[in-house]
């Protein structure tokens, strides 16, 4: 019994040790504090942001009622949302923080609604003959994917309640 | 040592040792099967309410503030804004309040948390961060061991040679009818 408490404790050390070894070293990676930026001003300059980094503070208008895997931060008007996706790092957001003014740190991303709906690749082996019918199904998949919106989320990192 | 006899030592020592965590699992496994028919995490209390005097887009802080209040004791007010279709949506610690400013109709959401059981449905969801997903497949290893070590511990006619095999298989056929007709 005693083995077998000593062996949980010993994996446990080497696992906290294993976890802020990472977290000192995430740290190290960021020498310089950036400064936070609002929803308005992310969607400013959306494009040159994008697979970056970024800070974004707003208000929580939502958090995701099934255990709180995303939230909204809301700029200065209800039109100007993004979502933040909590992540492994952040794990989860509380109902308790709408209406809450939050600090996010994340990577921004960008999705295309219709475009990941519809992967033909995915659908069909490779070695298929493609009929005139699948020919046809895959230009109205194109053509969708073309005119598909686009929608910007935010891989979370790391929050802080401001 | 006989294999047997390790296999009931570790199968008894992990057996105690991995209790507390199947309880945590099975239990919100439970409550987070049904998360379709109820809030697994909070009981939510909606409550109607109408204000008589009369408000606009405009109407002050304050005054929302002293109208949401007066609503219930628990409610405390955080900020407020008025979306898209003039309602007027306020923040409350806990939940949140709508108001109608045309009609005076409001609705009052207030949640509060399940005692305990919020605490093992983010452990359960491995909401924690990254060491607890380690520490939670660790479990599961050892969840794994102590039920199939479990199989080989009886000798004779209640063993899983004999009875043991039976009971096992009706356990897996369970599933299994599922997974053929369902998956």
């Amino acid at each position: 019994m005693k083995k077998t408490i000593l062996i949980s404790l010993f994996a446990l050390f080497l696992f906290s040790c294993g976890n802020s070894g990472k977290q000192a070293s995430s740290v190290a990676e960021d020498p310089q504090e950036k400064v936070a930026i609002t929803v308005d001003e992310l969607y400013n300059n959306v494009a040159d942001l994008e697979d970056q980094e970024v800070v974004i503070k707003g208000t929580v208008t939502h958090v995701c009622k099934e255990g709180g895997a995303r939230c909204f931060l809301m700029g200065s008007t209800e039109d100007k949302l993004i979502r933040v996706e909590a992540g492994e790092k952040i794990g989860a957001f509380n109902q308790e923080q709408m209406g809450s003014e939050l600090e996010i740190v994340g990577v921004l991303k960008m999705v295309k609604t219709e475009a990941q709906a519809h992967n033909p690749g995915k659908e069909h082996g490779d070695g298929q003959m493609e009929d005139a019918e699948t020919s046809e199904a895959h230009k109205v998949i194109a053509n969708a994917q073309e005119a598909s919106e686009v929608e910007y989320f935010i891989e979370g990192m790391k929050v802080k309640e401001l | 040592m006989k294999i047997r006899k390790l296999l009931r030592i570790l199968h008894r020592d992990l057996g105690y040792y991995i209790v507390a965590m199947t309880v945590i699992y099975a239990v919100s496994g439970i409550y987070l099967n049904h998360r379709r028919d109820f809030n697994p995490d909070y009981k939510i209390f909606v409550t109607d309410f109408s204000v008589n005097q009369p408000l606009t887009v405009n109407t002050s802080k304050e005054k929302i503030k002293d109208i949401v209040e007066s609503v219930d004791e628990n409610v405390v007010f955080k900020k407020h804004y008025v979306n898209n279709e003039g309602l007027i949506k306020i923040f409350i610690e806990n939940g949140e309040a709508i108001i109608n400013p045309v009609t005076g109709k409001g609705t009052l959401q207030y949640l509060q948390k399940r005692p305990i059981i919020f605490g093992m449905n983010k452990m359960h969801r491995a909401n924690l961060g990254t060491l607890w997903k380690w520490i939670s497949d660790l479990m599961a290893v050892i969840l794994i061991f102590v039920a199939v070590s479990g199989l080989f511990l009886l000798k004779g006619k209640r063993g899983f040679n004999r009875w043991g095999w039976w009971l096992t298989i009706a356990g897996i056929i369970v599933p299994l009818i599922f997974a053929i007709l369902f998956v």
